[in-house]
């Protein structure tokens, strides 16, 4: 039986995820969110900013970071938005602008008497990774060449008056999935300028900025769909990172359910091979 | 955008992410097929939005409009790349490289020398005893044992025998179990990203489930 079972075709462990994950988001059984430490520091930094503080918003992903990183920025600027946070975003990524119009497409109906240009900007993705940064600092509107995302130039909006460069940000909260990401900020704006700086991350990139968050490079994290589902939770509005804990655990367990089997068949079977 | 739009884009959508997962079953055209056009698309639209985000903008704005004429060297510079195409004048191209090659090991030496590797070795100066909180203490150890026995790990000069050989099997311990959480995260990643599809499929698309 477990030699059978140990070359079990892969395609049947693939169906049983699609299953146990589709179960799990029809019926879900609300396993409690508790939120960590991290997440808390994060929702604490922000909180305490007082009203009409600027913070930039670093749209550092693309489509693929969506699931794990959109309810975090979602949560967050419902949060903002709740203490009159004003946000300017972009991001050195490519699909900078799209995230963040689809991320600021809840104001409309969450908070209709938020306008862009006043209350945020999205200046979208603007090349030179690093040194885009570092222009950043000097200067906005010459690095961005004075237009945002949707084409409309960067002086005529008043928000932007207030943000001539990165400095004007009273903290950096960013959304990576990769390089460049956090090791630029680092580097470039929040060490050298003190600005604090916050992070939401895919869970694949968790251990690498660990360290980060130990040497206090990073006051916070958001760690993957789960911080996106804890911060949910502390902005008490749930959304699709806390529908989405359920099958998150049910597929975690589902794994190591087969990782025991999988061992168990190498440790009784390997004798037989020999 | 119109609500028939709207309609078209999550069928698209929906075609699409089916086409992309059919793969785990087996290779087959439709996935080579949604594949090609994902990259394609990728591609196009990347350069469709550096256009007009960024050379139109300096070339109309800053070049002609201002007459920022010191513009004309990098853009220079970073044609000649493309003298590689031209077998005669090919030895062009390496002068974009240099001069990429010349501002990354400089970038690189002036900026993250203090904050990723100063600033990492001064974050595992930590109190092993006194810190008035048990945990804190055993995290503290944890951290300064398992930082000096993985380097300890990779000092190849000095053979893994006696004191330094069990202090090289600590930190090779610390390693693999630094590995398996960093696979562990990765699982996690992989199936948030299935299930934000799944979301998809069953709530935007389906309208089985309320998100």
């Amino acid at each position: 039986m477990w030699v059978k079972l140990a070359s079990i075709d892969r395609r049947w462990i693939y169906g049983l995820m699609i299953f146990v994950i589709a179960l799990a988001l029809l019926k879900p059984v609300g396993l409690a969110i508790i939120p960590s430490a991290d997440t808390k520091k994060v929702y604490d930094a922000i909180d305490k900013l007082p009203p009409g503080t600027i913070v930039w918003l670093g749209m550092e992903f693309s489509a693929g970071g969506v699931p794990e990183l959109m309810p975090a920025i979602q949560a967050i600027i419902r949060q903002g938005f709740r203490h009159d946070l004003r946000f300017v975003c972009g991001g050195m990524w490519v699909m900078a602008g799209d995230m963040c119009d689809q991320a600021f497409s809840i104001a409309k109906t969450e908070f209709p008497n938020k306008k862009y240009g006043v209350d945020w900007v999205n200046i979208g993705y603007k090349p030179g990774n690093e040194v885009l940064l570092q222009r950043y600092l000097t200067n906005v509107g010459e690095a961005a060449l004075n237009i945002d995302f949707y084409l409309n130039k960067l002086d005529t909006l008043p928000l932007m008056k207030e943000f001539p460069n990165l400095k004007s940000a009273k903290m950096l909260m960013i959304f990576c999935t990769g390089t460049p990401g956090e090791r630029e900020y680092i580097k470039h704006v929040s060490g050298p300028n003190n600005i604090p700086l916050a992070q939401s991350c895919v869970s694949v990139s968790v251990p690498e900025i660990m360290p980060l968050i130990q040497a206090g490079q990073i006051l916070g994290l958001l760690a993957g769909m789960k911080g996106a589902a804890e911060y949910e939770v502390l902005v008490n509005k749930p959304g699709s990172a806390t529908a989405g804990m359920d099958a998150q655990s049910f597929s975690h367990g589902l794994i190591v359910i087969f990782m025991i089997l999988g061992n168990i068949g190498y440790f009784l079977t390997r004798n037989k091979k020999a | 955008m119109s609500a028939s739009l709207t309609l078209w884009g999550t069928w698209l959508q929906a075609l699409f992410t089916i086409l992309l997962v059919s793969v785990v079953f087996k290779d087959n055209p439709a996935y080579r097929f949604a594949e090609h056009t994902y990259v394609g698309l990728f591609a196009g639209y990347f350069v469709a939005l550096t256009y007009f985000n960024y050379l139109r903008p300096n070339i109309t704005d800053r070049l002609i409009k201002k007459g920022e004429y010191l513009l004309l060297i990098p853009i220079v510079i970073g044609l000649l790349i493309y003298t590689r195409y031209i077998r005669s004048i090919a030895w062009l191209s390496r002068y974009t490289i240099c001069f990429n090659l010349g501002i990354g090991c400089g970038y690189v030496l002036s900026k993250d020398f203090k904050p990723f590797f100063v600033d990492q070795v001064k974050a595992t100066f930590l109190l092993l005893w006194g810190t008035g909180n048990w945990w804190k203490t055993f995290s503290n150890w944890i951290y300064v044992v398992g930082t000096v026995t993985s380097l300890v790990y990779f000092l190849f000069t000095l053979q893994k025998k006696g004191v330094q050989g069990r202090i090289s099997q600590i930190g090779r311990v610390v390693m693999m179990i630094a590995f398996g959480a960093a696979f562990g995260n990765t699982v996690m990643a992989r199936v948030s990203l299935f299930l934000g599809r799944m979301q998809f499929l069953m709530g935007t698309w389906l309208k089985l489930i309320k998100i």
